[in-house]
């Protein structure tokens, strides 16, 4: 399955005429690159000020259309591998390539045509930020260095805004919300930027069962029917039947990388099961 | 007679003009930057910074006194100097910024007190006092044309980069995981800061710049949410305290820049008594203060009838 622009917009619903909209910044955007849509080899990320490695050796192929759910317990490094990934953390040893493109070197333009979800955002209740122009900040750098925000940007944040159940909240400053409306805001955010590859932190975090179901079924549709390939970190121990592939982090490495059935039958896996039932 | 006093009162006029032009320009430029420097929680680099060009300036007086050498030239290398310093210690997470920025301060400053006690004394002292303190007298057309175009180039740079700014001020990893090249924004701000920061420092006095930069944005914030409104109005802010502040100095002598202090200070306090944000906060204390009093009168009311199903067993 193929990443679609016009199966994107209707997947969220944005009321866009398509054609009106190809001069467009976003449609001159191509990268050279095959099915492989992210590539990690061999990889090292250190943080700043510490000497060892967080990430070790780490890698991983991920093929255009797959839905990925990453596990592990606290600390094994899922939020630093997406970090990795998008090249907002640098990589000390090792190469990742994502849309064919080293993300060293492009890391601005590869960032434009990722949704990345950052774990667990807090904001101070005066934060002096509507909702609209918060997911708006997502769509921000694929419109473009010094272009003007359009009216079919604006429909395009409607639609994000709408298809997590937030349109109500349009013009409320985002500090005056909950945390789990937060999280939505910020799942609006990245579909904002049109996305062909989404990286989740823990997404279903603070959100209640019916919320949960929700977002899961958007990312499901958004998936199956507008080809976004998604890699979705989870600390829960369930894992929905429709997901392609799991893999398993613990400190650093990757130590369990297969297809759903596989892995939930591995010992590795059913050990960290029974560690997250004995903390929780 | 009365010639010469109409002569007298026609200079006066355009002094006053002039120098309530000269507000509004630092007025407006120095808001502007702060609408940055407050929401991006960086008030300590607009303090070294300051600071700095004080020092660059007192080394340009220094100068000056040899050689024909406008001291607005050192502050801004100096400043820009501060700025090449910060801008890369802010995009790293670990150093703390701030024990460096608190380095450069006190370096800065006490630089700038070497290079003064080397001037002769006499006549530049009145320069020194100036660059500290600020003054209205000695403003040059090329002032003026410098204060004009970093406004300009600020509202410019605005405009065009909007919706850039924005995500940075949002939040840093938001805005890179957008595909914004945050570390240029950030470094956008530190250079115009710094251009800022000199070419105000003769009306308002590099002591007190650093003042005129904070205070508007943070009296705006006491009624804003919105990001757009707080750019609108923290201008409209700064240009009324630079205003008040000139015309209050006329009126009673003080230096410039303690007047436009002074006032950008009143108006911050006004605001915080009247801000509607921490009005609402009061409001939700006593609201969660009720609710507690009804909890405990509900748990009132039903502790006897759970005592009285106990004694029944
Ligand atoms: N900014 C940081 N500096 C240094 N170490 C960090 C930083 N962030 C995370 N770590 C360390 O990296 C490891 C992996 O963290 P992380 O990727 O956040 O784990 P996870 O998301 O799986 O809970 C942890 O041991 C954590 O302490
Ligand atoms: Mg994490």
């Amino acid at each position: 399955m193929h990443f679609d622009r016009e199966s994107f917009l209707t997947a969220i619903n944005a009321n866009i005429q398509l054609t009106s909209q190809r001069n467009n910044s976003i449609n001159k955007i191509k990268f050279p690159y095959n099915d492989l849509i992210v590539k990690l080899e061999n990889v090292d990320t250190v943080y700043e000020g510490e000497r060892i490695p967080t990430l070790h050796k780490v890698s991983m192929q991920v093929s255009k259309g797959e839905l990925i759910f990453i596990v592990g317990p606290n600390g094994a490094g899922k939020t630093t591998i997406l970090e990795t990934i998008c090249g907002i953390l640098p990589i000390s040893k090792g190469e990742v390539m994502v849309f064919g493109l080293s993300v060293k070197q492009e890391g601005p333009d590869i960032r434009k045509r990722i949704g990345y979800v950052i774990q667990g955002l807090e904001f101070e209740p005066n934060e002096p930020f509507l909702v609209k122009d918060v997911v708006m900040i997502g769509r921000s750098g694929l419109i473009g260095l010094g272009k003007r925000i359009k009216e079919a940007d604006w429909e395009i944040v409607r639609a994000s805004l709408q298809a997590v159940g937030m349109e109500d909240f349009w013009s409320r400053p985002i500090g005056k919300l909950s945390a789990g409306q937060h999280q939505k805001v910020m799942i609006a955010n990245a579909l904002a930027g049109e996305p062909e590859l989404l990286l989740l932190d823990e997404p279903f975090a603070n959100l209640d069962i019916n919320a949960r179901q929700e977002i899961y079924q958007l990312l499901l549709k958004l998936n199956q029917e507008a080809g976004v390939t998604i890699l979705c970190v989870s600390h829960g121990s369930d894992i929905p039947k429709e997901v392609n592939r799991v893999v398993m982090l613990r400190q650093g490495k990757l130590v369990l990388d297969s297809n759903r059935i596989t892995a939930v039958e591995s010992k590795i896996y059913r050990a960290f099961v029974e560690l997250s039932a004995s903390e929780a | 007679m009365t010639q010469l006093f109409l002569l007298f009162a026609n200079f006066q006029l355009q002094l006053i003009a002039k120098v309530v032009l000269g507000a509004v320009l630092a007025g407006m430029a120095c808001s502007l930057i702060g609408v940055f420097v407050v929401h991006l929680k960086v008030t300590s680099i607009g303090f070294s910074m300051s600071h700095a060009a004080f020092a660059g300036a007192a080394l340009g007086l220094l100068i000056n006194s040899y050689i024909n050498f406008d001291p607005i030239i050192s502050a801004t290398l100096f400043a820009i100097g501060v700025a090449l310093l910060l801008g890369p210690i802010s995009e790293k997470t670990r150093l703390n910024s701030n024990v460096v920025l608190g380095i450069i301060f006190a370096l800065t400053l006490a630089l700038g007190f070497i290079f003064l006690s080397f001037l002769p004394s006499g006549v530049v002292s009145s320069e020194a006092v100036q660059i500290l303190w600020g003054s209205v007298f000695g403003l040059d057309t090329i002032d003026f044309l410098l204060l004009g175009i970093i406004n300009i180039v600020i509202i410019l740079v605005l405009i065009i980069f909007y919706k850039e700014f924005i995500a940075t001020m949002f939040n840093k990893k938001v805005a890179l995981a957008a595909g914004i090249r945050v570390n240029f924004f950030n470094f956008l701000i530190l250079f115009l800061t710094a251009l800022t920061v000199s070419f105000t420092l003769k009306i308002v006095g590099a002591l007190l710049v650093y003042a005129l930069i904070v205070n508007p944005t943070s009296t705006v914030y006491q009624f804003a949410y919105d990001t757009k409104k707080i750019f609108l109005f923290s201008p409209l802010v700064g240009i009324a305290s630079a205003v008040g502040g000139v015309l209050l100095s006329f009126l009673v002598d003080f230096p410039v820049g303690s007047s436009i202090i002074i006032v950008s200070s009143t108006i911050f306090v006004i605001s915080v008594i009247f801000s509607p944000k921490r009005k609402r906060r009061q409001k939700e204390k006593s609201l969660e203060f009720i609710k507690r009093e009804n909890d405990e009168v509900a748990i009132e009311h039903l502790s006897p009838e759970t005592n009285m199903g106990v004694a029944k067993e």
